[in-house]
């Protein structure tokens, strides 16, 4: 009996962990909306948008004005698996 | 999965407000202070404060960290700066 709630115990912790770790990723998802965003993606390929949204689970990000190689897109979606890393100012 | 993403939300925590080095894919590497890591990407979010005040916020993608090495932890002035980046303004 002790054990199961112990184990309950454990499961409350790290349930509230992961709320106060997603609830600070989500908020740094808003304050980047609207500000130009460089993503660092594979190959070594580097190219900056305008942030838009993500998706809930994080695989995809919608930009706008995305500067490529080619020339400026109005419009994208950049798979999250696609890219390393992505910074931006505050 | 990477032992990164495998890792529990409590031992996530355990990098938050301590400043770090992350060595990601293709030998990308970045240092900064961490923020949080995404329970759901294992995204994990780093500041890096510029000497213009302004602050500078990257992600290394939960799929991308190959490996993350622990600093130094952050004084009480630096994790109140943290604590505030992303949160609405008090009336």
């Amino acid at each position: 009996f002790s054990k199961v709630t112990a184990n309950a115990a454990e499961l409350e912790r790290e349930q509230q962990g992961r709320v106060a770790l997603r609830e600070r990723y989500l908020r740094s998802l808003l304050a980047m909306v609207g500000r130009p965003v460089s993503f660092t993606m594979y190959e070594k390929v580097s190219v900056t948008a305008l942030f838009g949204a993500s998706d809930i689970d994080v695989l995809n990000f919608q930009v706008s004005e995305l500067q490529t190689p080619l020339g400026v897109q109005k419009e994208a979606v950049l798979r999250c698996s696609d890219i390393v890393a992505y910074s931006f100012e505050l | 999965m990477t032992a990164w993403q495998k890792k529990t939300p409590l031992e996530w925590l355990t990098y938050v407000n301590k400043e770090v080095g992350v060595l990601a894919a293709e030998k990308h590497k970045y240092q900064g202070w961490v923020l949080t890591v995404d329970p759901v990407s294992a995204n994990i979010l780093l500041a890096h404060p510029l000497e213009n005040g302004k602050m500078s916020i990257s992600a290394v993608l939960g799929h991308a960290v190959q490996d993350v090495e622990i600093l130094t932890e952050a004084d009480d002035e630096m994790k109140e700066k943290l604590a505030h980046l992303f949160m609405p303004e008090e009336m």
